[in-house]
């Protein structure tokens, strides 16, 4: 490490400029996590033209921050309303809302938020100091072992929701269904599109994640508005003991370092996602607890499970970015063209000719981590606030920006009719105990999982043979194959499936 | 149907409302929208937001870009048709959407509903390979390929269909894969899961570490950025892809306003910040090809793309 460029690079980075540059990225990606209705990827292609005018080493920081910040915000939403800003923060709300609702909603905000900074902190220094010369072993995993990957994820993650394995079953088949719509990608015919061009590339993810995750939430919280007011809303009690002990740091500090571990894992494999991520923490989290029942009901490891791995994901798709140019996620694939508006081309080149450039991100990186911290300690006492308004003022708000960020995105009224049907469906899903994480899950899986699949079966011309070179897949194939045996030999046992999902 | 046509007569008649309100040297008097068929990072979003920068200075007016993605441009094609033809709305992009996409797939719009006021940079269409391979030209990938099964992946149906017709005239035995495009297919060319493989562009990324080579172009000529590396057509193959990145129009905008957009797209074909940009970080050479020879060329395009893939 060249440490001169270091020096240098340090020096950059605590100039009052960044700070403002850095510290607003943070701040406008935190909101834009909480608001339930606009997501990452919209922020950043929204906010690219506003980096025009800075350096190159404040606008990759601001963007980078906005990303984190996103990650960290969207847990926000999902503890104090039920109606994660993000997909990636689904698994939080899971036990951040039962938490709240018990009336420790600050507890809960600073357990998600400490996870977050530690997830993205550790992740970034693995960035720094482990992944860039190491990034090539991403190369390692191919179609096959992306493909067994997706499979494992699949069905790992579909194990963890509620109800009957019929109900799984037919939740996670109907996502599956409606991630094959779109145009096919080999031949370019379009599959179940009816005509309609806006169905060429599938149904809008966001729409299809917002409809089910937070729209439909306020539909049920409106219905309960009506029927059982009295056990609705979180409390903000000025309890002495609702804050985070060092007893329970202690207890979630193992899953923080689980969690980051996945998600560094999941972040660095081009194309798997922050919502693959926070759930295979979360799976993992609660298939190795001693007390896996207490999931779903409150229990501080299940948020910090999701959240560290959450956030973890963000700094480690820069590390095949930075390591061979090629994007670990849509978000990283954002900066590649923000980086080239700027001038720099992204990858290998970058640590050789422009290493204190480099160096400059990774402080500034480091530096939107901290920020994050402080603004996220303040910005919680601020928005734990929002329980105090009552819920018929929230449920409109909450609904006004989801349609709104749907039309801010550009899908028009078409995005608006597909976000009211999978709201509706959301709503029923939640009523009769679908899980619609099993749903989401396999919806964003399916494409990604049918591309890997193919590419193996047309690159190994049908030899199945070709897997006894690939240990890697093996490995995930095996998994899979067991993950169905256990889940299949939990629903003869005991009819019910292992803890996970909200009883409500 | 009805609908569609009152629609366009509706447009029909807001251009005539707006054409004697529009002078040449007023024109724009408010922002403008440029919309851009593709998700934002890639080549067409990076090179279409310098443009609008650059524009800007010129028409003095604020040129907003919008995004809006999806089936390779068609989306934002189907809306552009719709909109009112008054020029503040227009679309960048490459024509693949026109001389290709309707052959396969039926859409809403046709060649003749639009306008094609300027080129401003060529498509990068090439074939590539790892560095690491045992073959760099494509000469010596054919030369492997007829004593060992090949792999070759896709982007289009149409790349597919001319490296499909090139290997059955040499006797290949080649599985082709899809990818999802350009950041899909990188993995695979450099892990070496495949042999070759399309890119429209994405190699100006690997190329400079030397990690990634182009073995032939697929455009009708060669890139000035590589200029030792000849086209199909060179090679003997009568295969080409072209691609023009153009400032499109819905038919019906005023003879006066299609003027300064076009002048507009002159003067930013000599604006250094968008030569350095476009030619600097996506390898696309900077043109200024006119409005007759552009209508002409879309039109023949598609025609030869028609025959390729009758095939």
């Amino acid at each position: 490490m060249d440490f001169s460029a270091v020096g240098a690079a340090a020096a950059e980075a605590l100039t009052l400029a960044s700070f403002i540059g850095i510290g607003g990225g943070v701040l406008l990606g935190y909101v834009v996590g909480v608001i339930p209705g606009l997501s990452r990827s919209v922020a950043i292609s929204i906010a690219i033209p506003m980096t025009f005018y800075m350096t190159p080493y404040i606008a990759i920081s601001f963007l980078i921050g906005l990303s984190k910040g996103t990650a960290a915000g969207s847990a926000v939403s999902a503890i104090l309303l039920n109606a994660p800003g993000e997909a990636s923060s689904a698994a939080t709300a899971l036990d951040g809302y039962p938490m709240a609702k018990q009336g420790k909603p600050k507890t809960a905000l600073q357990i998600g938020l400490i996870a977050s900074v530690a997830g993205d902190i550790l992740a970034t220094i693995i960035l720094i100091f482990v992944a860039i010369p190491f990034a090539r072993v991403a190369l390692l995993f191919g179609p096959y072992e992306m493909a067994a990957i997706l499979a494992f994820a699949l069905v790992f993650i579909a194990g963890l929701s509620g109800g009957s394995l019929f109900k799984g079953l037919a939740a996670g088949g109907l996502g599956i269904f409606l991630g094959t719509i779109g145009l096919d990608n080999q031949t370019g015919l379009p599959r179940l599109t009816f005509g309609y061009t806006e169905l060429m590339d599938g149904l809008p993810l966001i729409a299809v994640a917002i409809g089910t995750l937070a729209l439909s939430e306020m539909f049920v919280q409106s219905e309960r508005l009506r029927y059982d007011r009295a056990n609705m809303a979180v409390q903000l009690a000025h309890r002495p003991d609702d804050r985070i002990t060092w007893p329970v740091m202690k207890r979630i500090t193992p899953t923080i370092l689980r969690g980051t571990g996945v998600g560094t894992f999941v972040g660095a494999l081009p194309g798997l996602g922050p919502s693959v991520g926070s759930f295979m923490s979360y799976g993992m989290t609660v298939r190795a607890a001693k007390d896996p029942e207490t999931f779903g009901k409150g229990n501080p490891k299940g948020i910090a499970a999701s959240e560290s791995a959450d956030n973890a994901v963000i700094p480690a798709a820069l590390i095949p970015l930075f390591g061979l140019g090629i994007p670990g996620n849509v978000s990283a694939a954002l900066l590649i063209g923000a980086f080239a508006i700027h001038g720099i081309t992204v990858g290998p080149l970058l640590l050789r000719d422009n290493p204190e450039l480099l160096y400059s991100i990774f402080a500034g990186m480091i530096l939107a981590s901290l920020i994050m911290l402080a603004l996220g300690w303040f910005g919680l006492m601020v928005f734990a606030q929002i329980t105090r308004v009552p819920p018929h003022v929230v449920i409109p708000i909450v609904i006004f920006f989801c349609l709104a960020g749907m039309m801010l995105q550009g899908y028009g009224a078409f995005g608006l009719v597909i976000l009211m049907a999978f709201a509706l469906l959301g709503y029923l899903m939640k009523k009769y105990d679908y899980s619609f994480v099993t749903f989401l899950v396999a919806f964003i899986i399916t494409p990604m999982l049918e591309l890997n699949l193919r590419q193996s079966i047309i690159l190994s011309r049908g030899n199945w043979e070709v897997l006894l070179n690939r240990p890697i897949a093996l490995f995930f194939i095996v998994c899979t194959v067991i993950a169905l045996v256990m889940l299949a030999w939990r629903t003869v046992k005991t009819g019910k499936p292992a803890a996970g999902a909200p009883a409500d | 149907m009805k609908r569609r046509t009152l629609l366009a007569a509706s447009a029909a008649l807001a251009a005539i409302v707006a054409a004697p309100m529009a002078t040449a040297s007023d024109w724009p008097t408010r922002p403008l929208t440029m919309v851009i068929g593709f998700a934002p990072g890639g080549s067409t979003d990076i090179q279409g937001r310098v443009l609008a920068n650059v524009m800007e200075q010129y028409l003095g007016q604020p040129v907003n870009v919008v995004n809006q993605p999806g089936g390779g441009s068609a989306v934002a094609f189907t809306r552009l048709k719709n909109t009112t033809p008054d020029g503040y709305t227009f679309l960048f992009g490459g024509t693949t959407a026109l001389t290709f996409t309707p052959i396969i797939t039926p859409v809403e719009y046709e060649i003749d509903d639009f306008e094609y006021l300027a080129a401003v940079a060529l498509g990068q269409n090439a074939i590539v390979t790892s560095a690491a391979q045992p073959f760099a030209t494509f000469d010596e990938i054919i030369e492997h390929g007829r004593s060992n099964p090949m792999t070759y992946a896709q982007q289009t149906p149409l790349d597919e269909a001319i490296i499909r017709a090139i290997a059955a005239e040499e006797g290949l035995d080649l599985a082709i894969v899809p990818t999802g495009g350009g950041g899909g297919m990188a993995p695979l060319v450099l892990g070496r899961e495949v042999d070759f493989a399309y890119s429209g562009g994405t190699h100006a990324q690997y190329t400079p570490t030397g990690e990634m080579v182009v073995a032939a172009f697929m455009s009708a000529e060669r890139s000035p950025f590589y200029p030792d590396v000849p086209t199909l057509i060179e090679l003997g193959y009568d295969y080409s892809i072209e691609d023009y990145r153009t400032i499109i129009v819905p038919q019906g905008v005023p003879d006066e306003v299609k003027a300064r957009l076009i002048s507009a797209a002159e003067f930013a074909s000599t604006a250094q910040a968008f030569i350095d940009i476009t030619e600097g970080n996506t390898f696309f050479p900077v043109v200024f090809i006119g409005q007759d020879e552009m209508e002409a060329s879309v039109r023949r395009i598609r025609a030869a793309t028609e025959e390729v893939m009758a095939n």
